[in-house]
């Protein structure tokens, strides 16, 4: 029993994950902080919906609902992030709040507001048995999924050359300019995968929880806890974040349903009356 | 005595960068700063105003012992300070901003009943202080609008206007022309008639110019402490500014 | 974050002008029209209350929902369960809200920018999440059956229309006066200066902190008032109020409007709900309008409608 909530919590972090570290990677490199990045979630699971009713693959729409993300995180890029990036902050956010309309109406428009499903492939749609109990398989994969690309995070950003720029980048802008590193194609790249990593949280959970207009707004309000608790900018406080919120949440849930609601906020508002920086302060 | 530094040390790591300071200031005593780059100038100065506390150390000012006061504290005391990179209210007019700062002189900041603009004796001293540091004719100018030189008249305009005691002026000639320096430090030596002043400088004619005593700071110990002309004459003071 | 010129003649314009549209189309209007004049008036006041704070001392927040929902909630249990006149439940609101206002305040104005933005936002979807698994507050069916003021003693029947927006109207001038005042008063231009430079005003001596909790609280009291008289007019409270994007409408209105001018975020808040509400019966693709117009504002009208009104002022001239 325990364990099956632990592997509940393990999901629900990861999918969280997936939507943090792009949030924050963004954040750090271009101190925006973008609304949008829910929708671009919702997107994703919606493309991914219309590939699967079109070619009945799981497996493709997994793999080109993020690249199509992705695809449109630099266009949105080159529209508009890039243009704002030195404008007051303030302008920034309300200009990705402007987003979140366009977003959810196109969603609506184009997809209509009833409620889909998409269903897991037939590989792991039956449970598989931990020690005498039934664990949906899918969930499995989606902890698997989010493992590898944690992991293949940590590989670009520790042991190869632009993964150094990049957390140059993050880390010290000074350095970074010191360096001559071209800080444009380094912003376009991680912009777009962090909206990509946005898709992939939506495809992947779209078997769990379906896709409907609207899930952008749950995911985004517990992303950004998620990033201010790790800590804005660290992709280490993303990991943590998630971890903790995504296992509070859970666990709080089963254990003290009344408060559910309110123990991840309480969370956040402990971090920052202590830690007002989030956890990990880079 | 005004102001008194004793002892005080900072590092930041293991870097030292200020080293057992020791400064005294006299009421309506012009006192100087300099040093080369590095030697830890802008650290003491913030460590005075109280933007950065010393690790050691204590500071009395008019017999207060001020060393855990932040700058909200020691502002309302009666230390005022104008900053080495320009820092105005960019969207205020002249006027406004020095009515502004007026209002912390009379403390009347709290008011929310009484229109600023209908308060007599804060505009008849706006309008003083804007004659005072040469802005008469800019009242309804936008500080952004303004010159960089009348920009740097303006900084220490605010910094007057709250009524201060002891001035702490953070390279007030920074950026400037020859001849907008000229102007400025003849309007510094003008305050300094009624104003405490301690300044901080790389530029070595403007404080000979303007500082009855100096003290000369090196990799963040005094080296030196007298008039101009002991200094000028110093070898050792020579050989650190000139002989590197 | 950039304010409108600090114009106070402009700003008393703008208001005479809405004022008088208000009250002209409110005593020729039908039902439906006065409804709508209450409900646009009751939506400036909250545009209001996050202008105040946005403008003086730059606190953009995306949790006033929650204070339009203590506003709304507290008055509903003080009149219902606690009989108390729709009238002093108003009054009581302003109170909770500035008292709770002032305990939020006080934690969180040393947060800048978008911390404070993402803190206002967390804080409020609490209050949200709260608000929907309690069963004292009705849960997600919300409360039902708040009435009006009661005003029949004088001849007045608060339950017509064309009486109850000349109420709201009358608390929206009320709250119009406090506001300049403090506005042009030198703790509102303290304010002011903080948005622009508060360190500097720390640097002169100034109770930086006092200054901004002061204005957030007082701003969450009269958003609180905006609740109070919005489930007055509607005679029920829904949960969702208090969603954060709500305050999000509210940051809109005051974009369009024009920050910092008070009678800019009136404006603002006018065109904005007009727009929502004839363009939703039009077409049903009005959000995707409403985006790329609040998108094209930010980028390039940064003074919003008042700064078109300020052009036009200048060639008059």
């Amino acid at each position: 029993m325990i364990l099956i909530q632990f592997l509940n919590a393990l999901q629900f972090s990861m999918t969280l994950f997936l939507l943090a570290v792009g949030l924050t990677i963004i954040f750090g490199l271009m101190k925006i902080v973008n609304l949008a990045h829910g929708s671009l979630y919702m997107v994703g699971a919606y493309i991914g919906l219309s590939i699967f009713n079109y070619t009945e693959s799981f497996w493709l729409a997994l793999i080109f609902a993020p690249i199509l993300t992705a695809l449109i995180g630099a266009f949105l890029y080159t529209l508009l992030f890039r243009h704002i990036q030195n404008a007051d902050p303030m302008k920034q956010v309300l200009l990705t709040f402007g987003l979140i309309y366009i977003g959810l109406d196109s969603v609506r428009l184009l997809w209509g507001t009833m409620s889909h499903s998409i269903s897991a492939p037939s590989i792991l749609s039956n449970p598989v048995l931990l020690i005498d109990e039934p664990y949906p398989a899918y969930r499995l994969f989606v902890i698997t999924i989010g493992l590898l690309v944690l992991f293949s995070l940590y590989f670009i950003l520790e042991k190869t050359k632009i993964g150094a720029k990049v957390r140059a980048s993050v880390d010290d802008p000074e350095t970074a300019q010191l360096l001559q590193i071209n800080t444009d194609k380094i912003l376009f790249y991680t912009f777009a995968l962090g909206c990509g990593l946005a898709g992939l949280a939506g495809i992947t959970v779209a078997p769990i929880l379906g896709v409907e207009p609207g899930m952008d707004m749950e995911v985004l309000v517990l992303t950004l806890i998620v990033v201010v608790v790790g800590g804005p900018g660290s992709l280490k406080g993303a990991l943590i974040g998630s971890l903790l919120i995504g296992f509070v949440d859970s666990f709080g849930k089963v254990y003290i349903p009344q408060l559910a609601q309110i123990i991840i906020y309480a969370v956040m508002a402990l971090t920052l009356l202590f830690k007002p920086d989030g956890l990990y302060k880079r | 005595m005004l102001l008194s530094l004793n002892n005080i040390n900072k590092s930041f790591g293991a870097i030292k960068v200020l080293n057992n300071v020791n400064i005294i200031s006299e009421r309506k005593e012009c006192i100087g700063i300099i040093g080369p780059n590095g030697a830890g100038k802008s650290t003491l100065f913030k460590v005075i105003s109280g933007n950065l506390k010393q690790d050691t150390g204590d500071i009395f000012f008019n017999n207060t012992n001020i060393t855990n006061f932040n700058t909200e504290k020691r502002a309302r005391l009666g230390i005022s300070q104008s900053f080495q990179k320009n820092s105005l209210f960019p969207e205020m007019t002249v006027k406004e901003s020095l009515t502004l700062a007026l209002t912390h002189k009379y403390n009347v900041s709290f008011n929310i009943f009484n229109s600023l603009v209908n308060n007599k004796n804060i505009n008849t001293d706006a309008i003083n202080i804007a004659k005072d540091i040469g802005l008469s004719d800019y009242l309804e100018t936008k500080s952004d609008n303004l010159a960089y030189g009348l920009q740097r008249q303006l900084e220490l305009g605010i910094a007057i206007a709250c009524n201060p005691t002891l001035l702490l002026l953070d390279e007030p000639t920074a950026g400037m022309s020859p001849q907008e320096t000229k102007e400025i430090i003849k309007l510094i030596k003008k305050l300094s008639i009624n104003y405490s002043i301690i300044i901080v400088e790389h530029d070595m004619e403007v404080i000979y110019e303007l500082a009855k005593r100096i003290y000369v700071l090196d990799r963040g110990s005094l080296i030196f402490e007298g008039d101009s002309k002991s200094v000028k004459n110093s070898e050792l003071v020579q050989q650190k500014y000139l002989g590197i | 974050m950039r304010a409108v010129n600090y114009n106070p003649k402009l700003r008393l314009q703008l208001l005479l002008i809405l004022l008088s549209i208000s009250i002209i189309a409110n005593i020729f209007g039908s039902y439906f029209t006065r409804f709508f004049i209450a409900e646009i008036t009751i939506l400036s006041i909250f545009a209001i209350s996050l202008d105040f704070i946005a403008s003086r001392g730059g606190m953009v927040s995306l949790g006033h929902a929650m204070f339009l929902g203590i506003g709304a909630y507290s008055t509903a249990i003080l009149s219902i369960n606690y009989g108390i006149s729709p009238l002093s439940s108003t009054l009581s609101t302003f109170i909770i809200g500035v008292v709770i206002g002032l305990i939020i305040g006080y934690f969180i104005v040393f947060l800048d920018g978008i911390f404070f933005i993402m803190v206002t936002l967390a804080l409020g979807e609490m209050f949200n999440a709260w608000v929907f698994t309690s069963d004292f507050l009705g849960g997600s069916d919300g409360i039902s059956g708040i009435i009006r003021p009661d005003f029949s003693q004088i001849g007045i029947d608060m339950n017509n229309p064309l009486t109850f927006s000349f109420y709201v109207i009358l608390w929206l001038l009320g709250i119009y006066f406090l506001l300049t005042k403090i506005t042009d008063a030198p703790l509102g231009r303290n304010l002011d200066a903080i948005r622009q430079n508060s360190h500097r005003i720390s640097a002169i001596g100034g109770y930086t902190k006092a200054y901004k909790a002061i204005a957030f609280s007082l701003s969450a009291g009269i958003a609180s008032i905006a609740g109070s008289l919005y489930v007055q007019l509607n005679g029920f409270i829904s949960p969702e109020l208090t969603h954060w994007t709500v305050s999000g409408e509210g940051l809109i209105m005051i974009i369009v409007g024009g920050i910092g001018s008070i009678s800019g975020a009136i404006l603002g808040a006018t065109v904005v709900h007009i727009i929502q509400h004839e363009l939703s019966n039009i077409i049903n693709w009005w959000m995707l309008v409403i985006g790329f117009g609040f998108i094209f504002i930010v980028l390039f009208m940064e003074d919003g409608l008042w700064g078109l009104l300020e052009r036009i002022q200048k060639k008059l001239k």
